[in-house]
């Protein structure tokens, strides 16, 4: 049906009887081409992309609806709706009903209080993340009283992590002594009121500090890996693995800050989640666990410069659990603009301190004309082992051209 | 009300803060700066602001702002929502200055592909804004402690009677090493103001192309900055100008930023 929609705007001239009714449109169309750094240098993806945004408000109401098209180089078509939504404004009440991206927290780059919207990893965290995070069916109330804002969501239907497919470059090593076969009967989470999700927060922006405390009774985004082995009475070996993916309640409360002393930008934001499963040697494990950043911007030199800290710790841990007891990792950022803000150097990097792994980031963006973006870019992994070091064959170089309208 | 200039936002500032200094050996070259920082302009504005930047080969690229201005007495805050271009689309900017001597401005960006609203320092107030030849600090509400001033003279310059004003910065490392500003007698607006570099070499000349009287305000809707050593020019356009028109106090809340301008 969305195909038939988008192509009747975009071909039948409705696109102007729309502006007539008072809809606005606009969106980009971009070219984002990857080359794997490797002998053969074959391309990890050569992607087109259309993204339209179309609004219409009144004074009280307003609707967006953002659809997307990804055309990949084997004429696979990807047609979708990141939004649609519906606004109503009253006095101090807002309420936003539809397909929706929610996204808080201070942190940059790492998901810890940001847990509404759930990611699409298909190809990692690569993609801009205004791709990464996907849109929820959601029923979103605001209160506002002055600069203080409290806000609640009702999911009716839980959305879970997108991960790759089989055979894709950027499906995450899992070990297993012998090919395991998997049992998806239980991933589902059915559609229904008991099975709904809710987040509440509360925000305040003062002249001292930016505060936001929130909380949640969620599923797990990513699903448990819960292990059968059969073991071969015979040689005591293991003769099968059976994989049964599962998602699992999870209750969240978390808080988050930002605040400037000088020059700098302090940050930091902390939740801790009871009910999360951990994949073990045998079945998942339940255990509570916390997971927390602290941030600091500072500019030297013109450069934009941004670090932060972030601890994942897994409280009463068991030494079954695969993931260390405490996972340490780092983020760089350093910024800077040329050229009256028309050619920018970024350097942004995950570093992995348990693995000794990373991912580095060097971009160069250009703006050729107004709305005309060319990037060039690199993501080169670093490591054997650790979320990043994973990936270390998966070092590409890319560019995309973007035309904004 | 007695306002300060600086209110006016991104035109009146530009010649309105030379600065002021206090307890300095030139009291006319302070009373007359007084004066303009005193200007009355208004409790709050809207605005359409058009910048052009151009280069030295002439060719031209244009960013479009609406922007609201609003005095809470003894802060004033400033919302800036970015039109194009398209790439900037409904990225949001806001602001909130004090009149306490030395407070830093609170400052805060709103990224529509992030969806968040990102608390920024003010710090870097020599950062050029949007790529153009005006910094933050020319743009911004710079406390007139951070000058001291000298009458230089009184001269006609566009069929005005002007005073002519020398700025120099207390602080040694900061990026102009003086300003020289032509102000108007009786309307207390700066005509046109030269920026001289570090080295004290002419940097960039601003220049008032139009001034208006809005309701019983003077306001300045056209100016240019010209970078004399690149060779490049800034102007900025006020247009739909609106003064006292009882702007709402929540305008200027973190709500009206991801709402954007609509």
């Amino acid at each position: 049906m969305l195909p038939l929609i988008l192509t009747g705007l975009l071909v039948s001239g409705s696109v102007s009887t729309a502006f007539a009714r008072g809809v606005t449109l606009n969106g980009y169309v971009r070219n984002y081409t990857g080359i794997l750094i490797d002998e053969e240098n074959e391309y990890s993806i050569i992607q087109n992309t259309l993204n339209l945004d179309l609004v219409h408000s009144k004074s009280r109401i307003a609707f967006k609806a953002n659809p997307y098209l990804y055309h990949y180089s084997d004429s696979e078509l990807e047609i979708d709706l990141r939004e649609v939504y519906m606004d109503i404004y009253f006095d101090n009440v807002d309420l936003r009903v539809g397909r929706q991206q929610i996204i808080w927290g201070k942190a940059e780059g790492v998901f810890i209080t940001d847990i509404v919207s759930p990611k699409d990893m298909r190809e990692f965290l690569l993609p801009d993340f205004e791709e990464i995070r996907m849109g929820v069916t959601a029923f979103k109330f605001d209160y506002y009283l002055g600069d203080h804002n409290l806000e609640a969501v009702w999911l009716p239907v839980f959305t879970p992590t997108l991960f790759p497919e089989e055979g894709s470059i950027w499906r995450p090593q899992i070990d297993y002594p012998v090919s395991p076969r998997y049992d998806y009967s239980e991933k589902e989470v059915k559609g229904s009121l008991e099975n709904s999700e809710f987040f509440a927060k509360y925000s305040v922006i003062t002249s001292a500090i930016d505060l936001e405390i929130m909380a949640g009774y969620a599923w797990d985004d990513d699903p448990a890996m819960h292990i059968r082995k059969q073991i071969d009475p015979g040689s005591g070996e293991i003769d099968s693995i059976t994989v049964t993916p599962r998602h699992h309640r999870l209750s969240i409360a978390g808080s988050s800050f930002s605040s400037t002393l000088g020059p700098f930008v302090f940050r930091g934001e902390g939740a801790w989640y009871s009910g999360k499963y951990f994949n073990a040697a045998g079945a998942a494990v339940e255990k509570d666990y916390a997971h927390y950043l602290l941030g600091l911007d500072y500019t030297l030199w013109d450069i934009n410069l941004s670090g932060q800290f972030i601890q994942q710790a897994i409280m009463d841990y068991d030494p079954k659990i695969e993931d260390d007891e405490f996972n340490n990792t780092m983020t760089l950022r350093a910024r800077r603009d040329f050229m009256r803000e028309t050619l920018t150097l970024e350097l942004f990097s995950y570093l992995g301190l348990n693995n000794n792994d990373a991912l580095i980031r060097p971009r160069i963006y250009y703006d050729l004309a107004d709305g005309f973006e060319v990037l060039l870019g690199a993501n080169l992994f670093v490591g054997e082992a650790g979320q990043f070091g994973q990936y270390n064959d998966n070092d590409m170089g890319y560019f995309k051209v973007k035309y904004s309208f | 009300m007695k306002r300060k200039a600086v209110f006016t936002g991104l035109f009146i500032i530009l010649l309105a803060l030379p600065g002021l200094s206090y307890g300095l050996d030139d009291p006319a070259g302070l009373e007359i700066i007084k004066k303009v920082y005193n200007r009355p302009v208004g409790e709050d504005q809207e605005g359409l602001l058009t910048m052009t930047l151009i280069n030295s080969r002439g060719d031209t690229r244009v960013r479009k702002i609406r922007q609201f201005l609003k005095d809470f007495g003894k802060e004033e805050k400033k919302i800036m929502f970015f039109i194009s271009p398209a790439d900037v689309r409904d990225t949001s900017f806001m602001n909130w200055s004090y009149d306490e001597k030395g407070r830093d401005d609170d400052q805060w960006i709103y990224l529509p592909a992030l969806k968040r609203v990102k608390r920024i320092s003010s710090d870097s107030k020599s950062d050029y804004f949007m790529g153009s030849d005006f910094t933050y600090d020319d743009l911004g509400d710079r406390h007139p402690y951070e000058d001291k001033h000298k009458l230089l003279r009184e001269e006609e310059m566009g069929g005005e009677d002007c005073y002519v004003v020398e700025s120099i910065p207390r602080e040694e490392e900061y990026i102009y090493s003086r300003t020289v500003t032509w102000i108007i007698k009786n309307k207390w607006i700066g005509l046109k103001k030269e920026f001289y570099d570090e080295d004290g070499e002419h940097l960039k000349t601003l220049k008032v192309e139009q001034y208006k009287k809005i309701k019983d305000y003077w306001i300045i809707t056209h100016s240019q900055m010209h970078n004399v050593q690149k060779d490049h020019t800034t102007d900025m356009l006020l247009e739909d100008l609106e003064v006292d028109i009882g702007i709402s106090d929540n305008k200027f809340t973190e709500r009206m930023m991801k709402r954007g301008v609509r």
